[in-house]
């Protein structure tokens, strides 16, 4: 912990707590992620990862705790601060979430529509558009349909989409769930080019042990509602405590 | 053994009252649902395009349903009357009832229940998988406000349409009704509508069209409302989409019967 | 992007389509109700206005030339009538055109119909009133004349009792005055053909009483006994009504004087002489009747095909067929 106090963390979350009713999910989470790492937090189905990240980027209200994104406390921003400091953040849904309605062009435009005047960003959406699908390697697929795409091309372009405000902070939702694993290993190499790019720091949520050894430079497991444990791979592993060894086991 | 009998015959009336908490917690948040449609729709900023784009979606497209609907519908109903006004030896009243009843109550209510189908339970499902897809989530993270991009535009869209679709479908109705008369009464179209425009009063087609934004209104809201907040995966999808069309189709005949109130105190002279 | 300006362009055409529909719609309801184009206002006062309700339409010499937009109570069976005419009408409707309240039809909606006059009177002018007539219903003198009716086919059904044994030959005219209950059923033969000429004479002066009332000139008269009968063919219904009641009359009158010819030269023998002539003469009394009653039948015919009292006549019809059944079944039986 004394390593917070030198490098500040972009992103910061203390002490926070989620229920459902009678169902609490988080009972005082604590997390912190620093400039240009990349944080896999692990945990079983339910173990409310996804709930975490939601209310990291305001799509649900925390019960109490301090969500902090670049120093600013977003339980306490307006609509239009939030939003603006959402242009900060990439997300990559559990299931790709393309707009089923919209082709591959609109739905990568579709962060530009609000968020382009306010960033002054000048390049015109074509080119912003292919850069983001050059760097998934997709830019023949520019006009399609998400229909006509496989899932782990729905993965990039959804990854495209994540990227083309050029975040300082990408939040991945179980990148590799639904795919085979030639194709999260594909994704997974991908998020690691994309992170040295664009020197991002990268909030990676999964249950999948061969991504989180590949990409992570530190592991929380959330057991319990709580921040149960936190360390690198190598030490996790190597820990005798039988709730973590469960996780490593196979 | 005592304290488990006990326990089971408590769940009967405890059903009941979790019932009724139910429905009233669904008309509020409804009505809650409604009240935000309110504060979005006049502020800032107007998604046109997706609007647009909902219009064409739900009036253009579905001109061809109501279109074959509205025709049979005054063909049929046409047919089935004329016996009986031929008893009365008054066949000659056949254009100004038929379409005082089309204009007035069953043109606006077949047709809104056809929209409730087709448009509602495609808001439905459309919402409800976009939701539980997290495509919903992904556009208030591209900072995007989803309600107002799918939910207000679909409700305008809706509320705006269907008037021009039972107008639309009333118009063809009365052809179908005039074909009818034109083949098996030799009643000219020019006869025809003359009397369909003698029997016609303001009375009757102004409370048929505010009727019909109302109608547009509830098919939207119910829609977006089921499908806004789908839950439970694919299966809830489903439920959104039917719950989506049972729901409207009731709602279309309360508000039908309150319009009918309202347009008897509004209208009391006639 | 060319996707959506198509969908823009046919939307456009959609809405702009659905809305001419609407305002077209509203317009033509709006001229129906004359609410565009220039109106005169015009009023009249009646003491019942029988159901008719704002909106009626107006008719001048049956044309539809406006509707009513008032009523309003202004004393005790003082009722007055606002309506509004179009211009282009009213500019030949004079000052002393008359009011009155009529029905399309038998069940149909009730309107005003203005009636023009003979005479010098200037043209009307906005928010003149004019005079008016209350008139009695149609279904009055309906029921007058079918009650007529009845009676002459209970006659007719009598006589012809009296001529089939005439005919038939049984026994000689003395046998036939000898016969009490032939002398009876000869002498309520009389009286029915009288009843017959009297309900005919009753209904004939209530269409009289029309007609004088106003004080008309015979076709305008017509005009106003029934508002969708041609008045001209009411008209001729009603000489021809007159015509057969004077023919019942007559024919009555002769049979009087028969019988009591008859009865004063009961027993004579001499008589028999004169049974011939007195045969014959009775047989051709009787084709009056017949004629008389038949047309009778036919002016109700007329009537009848008029379709706005077809309910009504549909109805008799089927109650006259049951007792022509009857009456010749009696026949037979006495037979």
């Amino acid at each position: 912990m004394t390593d917070a106090i030198d490098i500040k963390p972009i992103l910061e979350l203390r002490a926070l707590i989620k229920s459902f009713g009678d169902n609490h999910v988080l009972k005082g989470f604590n997390l912190q992620l620093f400039e240009g790492e990349n944080l896999v937090v692990m945990g079983k189905s339910g173990s409310g990862k996804s709930v975490m990240i939601k209310c990291l980027v305001g799509l649900m209200e925390a019960d109490e705790g301090v969500i902090r994104i670049k120093g600013q406390d977003i339980t306490i921003l307006g609509q239009v601060e939030l939003d603006i400091l959402r242009t900060e953040i990439g997300f990559l849904f559990q299931g790709s979430a393309l707009y089923d309605s919209m082709t591959v062009r609109e739905n990568l435009e579709f962060p530009l529509r609000r968020h382009k005047t306010k960033l002054k960003i000048t390049e015109s959406n074509e080119e912003l558009v292919l850069e983001a699908l050059e760097n998934v390697g997709l830019a023949d697929a520019i006009d399609l349909m998400p229909a006509e795409l496989s899932g782990g091309m729905k993965r990039r372009v959804a990854l495209a989409r994540a990227l083309i405000l050029k975040p300082a902070i990408i939040l991945y939702d179980e990148p590799t769930t639904g795919l085979d694993p030639i194709t999260s290993k594909e994704i997974i190499n991908l998020m690691r080019t994309i992170q040295k790019k664009y020197k991002t720091s990268s909030l990676i949520i999964t249950h999948d042990v061969d991504c989180a050894r590949v990409i992570a430079d530190r592991i929380i497991l959330l057991v319990d509602g709580i921040n149960y444990i936190e360390g690198t791979y190598q030490k996790l592993i190597q820990s005798e405590d039988p709730k973590v060894k469960a996780f490593f086991k196979t | 053994m005592i304290w488990l009998i006990e326990r089971n015959t408590m769940k009967g009336p405890a059903l009941i009252p979790s019932r009724a908490e139910s429905f009233f917690n669904e008309i509020g948040d409804i009505s809650y649902f409604a009240l935000r449609f309110f504060r979005e729709v006049f502020t800032r900023p107007f998604e046109f395009r997706e609007l647009l784009r909902q219009c064409y979606n739900m009036g253009n497209r579905s001109l061809l349903l109501v279109g074959v609907t509205g025709f049979i519908l005054g063909l049929v109903f046409t047919l089935q009357s004329r016996p009986t006004l031929m008893e009365f030896g008054a066949e000659s009243w056949m254009p100004s009832m038929v379409s005082i009843s089309i204009v007035r109550e069953i043109g606006p209510v077949i047709i809104a229940l056809i929209c409730a189908g087709r448009i509602g339970s495609g808001i439905g499902a459309e919402l409800g998988s976009m939701r539980v897809t997290e495509q919903i989530d992904a556009m208030e993270v591209s900072g995007t406000n989803p309600f107002k991009y799918l939910v207000v535009t679909r409700i305008v869209a809706t509320t705006l349409m269907l008037p021009l679709l039972i107008v639309f479908g009333d118009t063809v109705a009365l052809f179908g009704s005039a074909l009818v008369e034109n083949l098996k009464g030799e009643v000219s179209f020019t006869l025809y509508f003359n009397e369909v425009f003698d029997a016609l009063k303001y009375s009757d087609i102004i409370p048929a069209t505010i009727k019909s934004f109302f109608f547009g209104f509830a098919i939207g809201l119910v829609g977006c409302y089921k499908g806004y907040f789908c839950s439970k995966g694919t299966v809830g999808v489903g439920e959104a989409s039917n719950a989506a069309v049972v729901y409207t189709s009731m709602l279309l005949f309360i508000i039908d019967f309150i319009a009918v109130f309202v347009t008897d105190i509004f209208f009391e002279v006639q | 992007m060319q996707k959506t300006v198509t969908q823009k362009i046919r939307l456009g055409v959609f809405v702009i389509l659905g809305t001419t529909l609407l305002v077209s719609a509203l317009y033509f309801i709006g001229n129906r109700q004359n609410l565009f184009g220039s109106n005169i206002e015009l009023h009249a006062e009646f003491t019942n206005v029988n159901g008719l309700q704002l909106g009626n339409n107006v008719r001048y010499s049956g044309i539809n030339s406006g509707t009513v937009k008032g009523i309003e109570m202004i004393g005790p069976s003082r009722i007055m009538i606002s309506m509004v005419i179009e211009e282009k009408i009213a500019k030949r409707i004079n000052k002393n055109a008359v009011a009155t309240i009529g029905s399309d039809g038998l069940v149909g909606s009730m309107l005003i119909n203005i009636l023009p006059q003979e005479g010098e009177s200037r043209p009307i002018k906005s928010g003149d009133t004019i005079k008016s007539y209350t008139k009695i219903g149609a279904n009055d003198i309906l029921t007058t004349l079918s009650v007529t009716n009845e009676n002459a086919a209970i006659l007719t059904s009598d006589l012809l009792k009296i001529t089939t044994k005439i005919i038939d030959g049984k026994g000689t005219i003395g046998m036939l005055i000898n016969d009490t209950l032939m002398a009876d059923n000869l002498k309520e033969s009389v009286n029915q053909l009288k009843k017959a000429s009297m309900g005919a004479n009753n209904a004939i002066n209530q269409l009289n009483t029309i007609i004088s009332s106003v004080d008309f000139d015979k076709s305008a008269a017509g005009v106003l006994l029934t508002d969708s009968v041609s008045g001209i063919k009411v008209k001729s219904i009603i000489d021809d009504l007159d015509a057969s009641t004077t023919n019942i009359k007559q024919v009555s009158e002769n049979l009087d004087t028969y019988l009591n010819e008859i009865k004063e030269s009961e027993g004579a023998f001499n008589q028999l002489i004169k049974d011939e002539k007195f045969a014959k003469n009775l047989d051709s009394t009787l084709l009056n009747i017949k004629e008389a009653t038949f047309r009778l039948n036919e002016n109700m015919e007329a009537l009848k095909h008029n379709f706005l009292f077809r309910g009504y006549f549909r109805k008799q019809e089927r109650l006259k067929t049951k007792a022509t059944r009857d009456s010749i079944k009696n026949l037979e039986n006495e037979n």
